[in-house]
């Protein structure tokens, strides 16, 4: 349940908003209108239980009005839906959906709906697969509608990428789900030999059980072992052996010599613990792999998701279009708040840009005829029109995104130490098994194979293998569950080897988003007068400064003439008063460029100070750090007083305003000549080749989505204080993994000794592997009770 | 030891049974979404369903 003063909806602070609303018999406060709107419908259709379910807040509702009409389009039901028995399907993405409450609530409320067949949401790929009757209800009804929740929807551009990672997921679980089945089976088969200690079975009968064993074993050894199996003629074709090899190598022999000793008939057969060895090496594959899916899914998906549409001039007529049919050359219009869809120059008068996403500023930059504008920047206030020069890879945008994917194919030095390691290792195990094999053959060449393939399995990592990723997996979760996501398993263990901290400025500790910090009046102006006039002239304009008014509801008046001067301010008329809000330049020549003016006839009315306020717990991360012995900077590409006042609000003594992303990186390379070792905490684009060059790097969740994609770790709910968590974490898995890693080291080796005496047979061996590495993954789950 | 003659081909009818039982289920997709399910049996079900009017009103 929020605080008094948070949002009821999105748990965001309410900074003097008063939007009340009575829920159930009880008032509730809401930070908007678009919040109380949506907590209003879900308690309307009966969906409350959702605030009690959710363990993670939901997003923000944008108040902005939705439009999705575009998405009705012949184009759209070509390209993306599919038709199932006269209904359609779609794949929609979200970003919002952070929990299984979220899936639950998109799913009831989207149901509700008579024209919706069926919806699956899953939160854990923010996919929404929805099944309707499109004569019923158009798509744009049913995106209005996940929209008006707070989850936007965007189309999914890489379905068949899509397609063939499921199909890759649905194989490795078949292969699981068939060795789990099977191997128990063999195991009971076997008993059956086991039991039969005074050798009396007859022949014929302990044939047949050999034979039942083999043809069970054969399925899980070359399906379910294929993963392994193919794994090492991959290490071997590259000459780099691995963990693999041995799996395989230990798998394929232990199922031939049985196979062997059956066609002969042997002493022993080991076809159960070729088998077992198959299905706990297969668990250990899956865990890990499904844990990192699960980290990478949401972020994969959102750096595809662009926009879609522009609307092309053609002669005096606008008509919309997807974005690959643009092409150099076209005429197309910028509509308000609307992000540009190709490179280009601007065509008509003077128009202000967001260009945060490229820059990091957060200001909006005036544009005038002829200039240059990016793809992905945010249009301001004014509508505007611009000629097409770059489209595709070849934008500005696409163009800094190949940068970043260059830096990080780069293979970190510790990954390629543990491979060779890892070869060394494999070599090593071989020549004592076979040593094992050549003593033991002097001494009693009937036991010469089993001894041997004892070795082998006791060898075998697997405990060790698991070790490391079963601990990772468990605090990837824990951080998860707290709205955190590891991007890059090596950077929570790299996390503990850090002792500078950089910041970005915008954004990460400050909002990013300005607010009113004082008003000065004059000649007789009242406070509550001004911020009155200046919330009606402001009232529903999509600039971020208009935002700072908007904060309070207030009563509006309703003024005539009210346009928008791009670069300068506001003009409008009341009962034949004039009136200016805007720029000092624009309002009052003389006075100072700080702030926003307001002046009535030319007289001046007051003055509105508007601050980037810090966020909350951001006072409190930078003590806890300080106190830890980290370094803290900041960086940023603001101007001198903001960044000045911010550090000295935080206590940060090194700082650096005006800074350029390129500066951003050459302080962060001279920090690491001088031996340092930094994380990096930012969001925008900017930063995103700094977030790469860092040792291990932060991204908020709502900076720009390649940031995200280029960061090591993810704040979904983009709260820096949460980075003290993710150390806590990061220490005790870091502590765990220890644990285990000694704990699987010492098994081996024992166990090895165990194998090379002869005592051991090669399932014993296999059991005890199996022990460990379920001690090992025990051991990892101790990070949940470590955290509460 | 006949009585292993029935018993052995059960056994091994039921993994059959259990193996194409979970291969289904994986194909069906029934293994996509295992998180949403787990909280679905936690909510009230029991209000009077008034759904398309709001609906229409809501859009």
């Amino acid at each position: 349940m929020p605080a008094t003063d948070q949002c009821f909806h999105c748990d965001e602070m309410l900074n003097g908003a008063d939007v009340k609303f009575i829920l159930n018999g009880i008032s509730r406060q809401f930070c908007c209108l678009g919040c109380a709107h949506a907590a209003q419908w879900i308690e309307q259709e009966g969906l409350g239980d959702y605030y009690q379910l959710r363990n993670q807040q939901a997003s923000k509702v944008d108040e902005q009005n939705l439009d999705y009409s575009a998405w009705d389009r012949v184009e759209i039901q070509n390209t993306h839906c599919r038709n199932i028995n006269g209904q359609t399907q779609i794949v929609l993405l979200t970003n919002g959906m952070h929990c299984a409450a979220c899936a639950w609530l998109i799913q009831k409320a989207l149901q509700k709906n008579p024209a919706v067949h069926s919806v699956n949401a899953n939160a854990i790929t923010g996919r929404i697969e929805i099944l309707w009757n499109p004569i019923k209800s158009r798509l744009s009804v049913i995106c209005t509608q996940l929209a008006r929740l707070g989850y936007k929807p965007y189309l999914s551009i890489n379905e068949e990428f899509e397609q063939q990672k499921r199909r890759e997921r649905n194989r490795l679980l078949l292969k699981l789900g068939l060795a789990a089945l099977v191997t128990t089976q063999t195991m009971m088969f076997s008993e059956a030999l086991y039991f039969d200690t005074q050798g009396e079975m007859s022949l014929a009968t302990r044939d047949f059980f050999r034979w039942l064993t083999f043809l069970l074993c054969s399925p899980v050894v070359f399906y379910s072992g294929s993963e392994f199996i193919s794994g090492m003629l991959r290490e071997i074709k590259h000459r780099q052996l691995g963990m693999d090899t041995l799996a395989a190598s230990s798998i394929l022999l232990a199922y031939f010599a049985s196979l062997y000793q059956t066609l002969v008939g042997g002493q022993h057969i080991w076809f159960d613990a070729a088998a077992m060895f198959v299905f706990f090496l297969l668990s250990a594959r899956v865990l890990e792999r499904f844990a990192r899916n699960k980290a990478r899914a949401q972020v994969d998906l959102l750096a595809r998701a662009q926009p879609q549409f522009a609307w092309r001039m053609n002669g005096v007529e606008r008509e919309q279009c997807a974005i690959s049919q643009l092409i150099v050359g076209d005429h197309i219009y910028l509509s308000p708040g609307d992000s540009i869809a190709a490179d280009g120059v601007l065509l008509s008068e003077a128009i202000e840009v967001d260009e945060s996403l490229l820059t990091g500023e957060a200001e909006l930059k005036l544009k005038q005829k002829g200039d240059s504008l990016f793809a992905g920047c945010t249009l301001g206030p004014n509508a505007g029109s611009m000629q097409v020069s770059h489209i595709g890879s070849d934008t500005q945008l696409s163009h800094i995104l190949r940068l970043v994917e260059k830096s990080q194919s780069n293979q970190p030095p510790e990954q390629v130490w543990a491979e060779r390691l890892a070869g060394r290792f494999v070599l090593l195990m071989f020549a004592i098994t076979g040593m094992a094999f050549a003593i033991w053959w002097q001494i009693d060449s009937d036991k010469a194979f089993s001894v041997a393939l004892a070795v082998l399995v006791a060898a075998c990592p697997c405990a060790l293998s698991l070790a490391v990723p079963a601990a990772v997996s468990s605090a990837f979760d824990a951080l998860a569950r707290i709205g955190v996501v590891v991007l890059k398993p090596a950077a929570l263990a790299k996390l503990l080897t850090l002792n500078q901290v950089v910041f970005d400025k915008t954004g990460t500790l400050t909002t990013g988003k300005p607010c009113l910090e004082k008003i000065n009046t004059f000649n007789n102006c009242s406070e509550p007068e001004a911020q009155q006039i200046a919330y009606s002239l402001e009232l529903g304009l999509k600039h971020p400064l208009a935002q700072a008014f908007q904060k309070q509801k207030l009563p509006s008046i309703n003024f005539d003439n009210i346009s928008n001067v791009p670069g300068h301010g506001i003009s409008a008329n009341l009962n034949q008063d004039h009136y200016l809000l805007g720029k000092a330049a624009f309002v009052a020549k003389e006075q100072p460029d700080q702030g926003i003016w307001l002046s009535k006839n030319g007289q001046l009315m007051a003055q509105f100070l508007l601050t980037d306020a810090i966020k909350q717990g951001a006072k409190q991360l930078l003590k806890t750090l300080q106190a830890q012995q980290f370094e803290c900077h900041l960086l940023s590409g603001d101007s001198l007083d903001k960044v000045e006042s911010v550090a000295s609000t935080l206590a940060i003594s090194q700082f650096q305003a005006r800074a350029t992303p390129e500066q951003k990186l050459l302080y962060l390379q001279q920090l690491q000549e001088r031996g340092k070792r930094v994380l990096m905490v930012g969001d925008g684009i900017n930063d995103a080749p700094v977030l790469a060059q860092a040792d291990v790097s932060i991204a908020m969740g709502s900076g720009a989505y390649i940031s995200q994609n280029n960061a090591d770790i993810l704040l979904l709910n983009s709260n820096p204080e949460q980075i003290q968590q993710v150390f806590s974490i990061a220490r005790h898995m870091q502590h765990l993994m220890q644990q285990n890693l000694r704990w699987a080291i010492g098994y081996n080796l024992i166990a090895v000794g165990f194998a090379l005496s002869g005592f051991i047979h090669p399932g014993y061996a296999s059991l005890g592997m199996a022990g460990s590495s379920l001690l090992v993954t025990l051991n990892a789950l101790r990070i949940y009770r470590i955290k509460s | 030891m006949n009585i292993l003659l029935a018993l052995i081909p059960i056994s091994l009818l039921l993994l059959i049974v259990a193996i194409a039982a979970f291969f289904w289920a994986v194909r069906k997709d029934q293994f996509e979404n295992l998180d949403a399910a787990s909280i679905d049996i936690l909510s009230d079900d029991s209000k009077p369903d008034t759904t398309p009017e709001s609906v229409k009103d809501a859009d």
